[in-house]
């Protein structure tokens, strides 16, 4: 009984119905398109940091990450990689060897960061053979090909095709040197990578630095990114003697703060947007109570229990709260579909930012993320329910007789 | 004071302390010991002993040097090395690669990098050729053999040391020690010099040894084998040609 008046007085005032449902409607359809497209943002520093270049999870010899240095490095066993490979949450394993170095073309020299590389694992490591501005990414079997950021590229005034010096101090003290032909030039938007980093293959790089055999680290990318702490402690168990394990949240402590503070942040602004939209449906809670007084005080004569006057005002409102909410996830979802597909391109205005060791893109695009749906719908609820708590009291606290002759 | 009073005093600081009273120019001196290898030509082999906590190697080296401006250096073995060459020309420097046939010069971000794997650095090739320009020298003490001068930057010079002290005997003029300080006058390096010999009419060290003072077991040892001054050299010689020769 209580559920049918609540649904016919919803449907008695449309226009009320109507101004407060659409208030609810757009404070969430908008919360979750923001927080969408704060996780895209946040997932863009994230791959510009694992995604373009560590990986999620990174297995090195002891002290590697510490010390970054060239003789911490490793032989990596067939079974070792092969467990890797099956393990269900890994989506890309990549033995690499790092170098650093000079590289050459006519009278330009730079420095370089050289990871060498099995081109096919590599890329199910890292995004950087689909970032390309031109050329082709490393062939398997391509010996002495690399593939360059674009701005490195620019500065030795190179193109796919040319020729390029590498020269570096090999693990023996002799100088390493040897050339090498662009394949390919990547454009990833972080400085970081776009300025010095540069792919080459693993054999070519392990024979440059008089190091057959040896990588400095195994990079990991895993189905989900933020469990990548609780998989790292899983896998420091089973490491072979000499091996340790990180992940991104210990390579990039800052990138982990600021995802802490990221999920607070989620919770202020949805509490910000949402008490405004709150003070709405109270105010019209309050003025619908206060029309209905007299209707009140018959429905107590003719014996509704104050608590049921109480649930009738809150079913209302809840009913209100639920019908935005559905109206507001599919919008909110609507947009956050429409942002993640085409989004907003930024870049003639921003250029690329780099915090916290990853860069933000100058593009507005959304992500799908579970919390920001549901963290929304609830806080909805929940003011919903506050705001409707207050008439309800007052609705349930009328005396029938006086409410009945009220004007 | 009576004049004999007088004379003997002069006579016993004249003794004592020679430097104070002939004057001597600290900046010429020490332009003097950086050149002590250069004449106004030279040509030299010498071997090179770099040993490190992963690797030792030794090189073998033919140089040549023009005044202070140019210097052209050449692996001669291992022979996986041979041809691998260094040329200096005023402040800049060329490597030559025979493995991939290119001459590289060198940027100035790595001029602080090691030379040919070696604790010596780019920027001691180029910075020491002009140690007494961007350096003021002063005596800093002194005994009856040696004098201890040191060096500090002068305001706008661009240099790699905070402080240096050049160790050097009187009765010769020849360096025995070299102490380099980075800007909060930590001791970074020292360069100590022996097998003093005498070669034409000068009087040098043969040996040199850099030691980095955090790495206690690492150390380059630069020793002349031979060495030839003043032959009939050009500055035409000191060329990307040259350089490229095997």
């Amino acid at each position: 009984m209580i559920l049918t008046l609540a649904w016919r007085n919803i449907g008695r005032n449309r226009r009320r119905t109507f101004l407060t449902v659409s208030a609810m409607v757009v404070s969430s359809s908008l919360l979750i398109l923001s927080l969408s497209l704060f996780s895209g943002m946040f997932s863009d520093m994230l791959a510009s940091a694992t995604e373009q270049y560590y990986g999620h999870v990174v297995v090195t010899a002891d002290g590697y990450q510490q010390e970054r240095e060239m003789f911490i490095n490793f032989a990596p066993e067939d079974d070792f990689l092969n467990t890797l490979d099956q393990a269900p949450q890994t989506l890309g394993v990549s033995p690499r060897l790092r170098a650093f170095g000079l590289f050459s073309h006519a009278d330009n020299s730079y420095p370089a960061e050289l990871l060498g590389v099995d081109p096919q694992r590599e890329e199910q490591v890292t995004t950087l053979g689909r970032m390309l501005s031109g050329g082709h990414y490393l062939l398997p079997g391509e010996f002495a090909g690399v593939v360059l950021g674009a701005v490195l590229a620019d500065k030795l005034g190179v193109n796919p095709g040319d020729e390029l010096v590498f020269v570096t101090q090999a693990a023996d003290g002799s100088i390493g040197n040897a050339l090498l032909t662009v394949s390919g030039v990547f454009r990833t938007g972080a400085t970081g990578q776009d300025n010095t980093l540069a792919l080459v293959s693993l054999p070519w790089l392990q024979k440059v630095m008089a190091l057959p055999g040896r990588v400095h680290e195994i990079a990991i990318t895993v189905t989900a990114p933020l469990e990548a702490p609780l998989l790292a402690r899983e896998m420091a168990a089973q490491l072979p003697p000499g091996l340790e394990v990180h992940e991104w949240s210990t390579l990039l402590p800052e990138m982990r703060e600021v995802l802490a503070s990221y999920a607070v942040s989620r919770l202020i602004m949805a509490l910000i947007l949402y008490s405004a939209a709150g003070l709405g449906v109270l105010n019209t809670f309050f003025m619908a109570v206060m029309e209905r007084t007299r209707e009140f005080g018959i429905l107590m004569a003719m014996g509704l229990r104050p608590m049921q006057v109480r649930l009738l005002v809150m079913t209302e409102t809840l009913a209100m709260g639920l019908l935005s909410l559905l109206i507001g996830l599919i919008t909110g979802g609507l947009l956050t579909l429409y942002m993640s597909r085409v989004g907003i391109d930024l870049s003639g205005y921003l250029t690329p930012i780099t915090y916290a060791g990853g860069t933000i893109l100058p593009r507005l695009r959304a992500e799908f993320a579970f919390d920001n749906f549901w963290i929304p719908s609830l806080c909805l609820l929940l003011i919903c329910l506050l705001a409707g708590l207050l008439p309800a009291n007052r609705a349930a606290r009328l005396e029938p007789v006086r409410a009945i002759r009220e004007e | 004071m009576c004049i004999s009073t007088k004379i003997v005093i002069s006579v016993a600081v004249l003794i004592l302390f020679p430097s104070i009273v002939l004057g001597i120019d600290w900046q010429q001196l020490i332009r003097e010991v950086e050149e002590q290898y250069n004449g106004h030509s030279s040509h030299s082999t010498m071997q090179m002993k770099v040993r490190t906590a992963h690797w030792q190697r030794r090189l073998t080296m033919e140089a040549w040097s023009l005044e202070r401006d140019h210097f052209l250096v050449r692996i001669v073995a291992p022979a996986k090395e041979q041809g691998v060459a260094t040329l200096k020309v005023d402040k800049e420097v060329w490597n030559y690669l025979p493995n991939v046939d290119r001459v590289i010069k060198v940027p100035p971000s790595l001029m602080g990098g090691a030379w040919m794997g070696s604790h010596i650095t780019n920027n001691d090739l180029v910075k020491a050729a002009h140690i007494d320009e961007d350096y003021v020298f002063q005596l800093q003490e002194e005994n009856a053999e040696i004098w201890r001068i040191e060096g500090i930057p002068k305001a706008a010079a661009a240099v790699v040391w905070g402080r240096i002290i050049y160790t050097v005997r009187k009765a010769d003029r020849v360096p025995l020690l070299v102490e380099y300080f980075d800007e909060e006058y930590e001791l970074v390096r020292t360069i100590t010099f022996a097998d003093i010999q005498t070669v034409g009419n000068r009087t040098i060290p043969l040996k040199m040894i850099v030691q980095p003072i955090d790495k206690p077991e690492e150390q380059t040892v630069l020793h002349y084998e031979n060495i030839a001054f003043d032959l009939p050299l050009t500055a035409s010689f000191f060329s990307l040609r040259e350089l490229k020769k095997r």
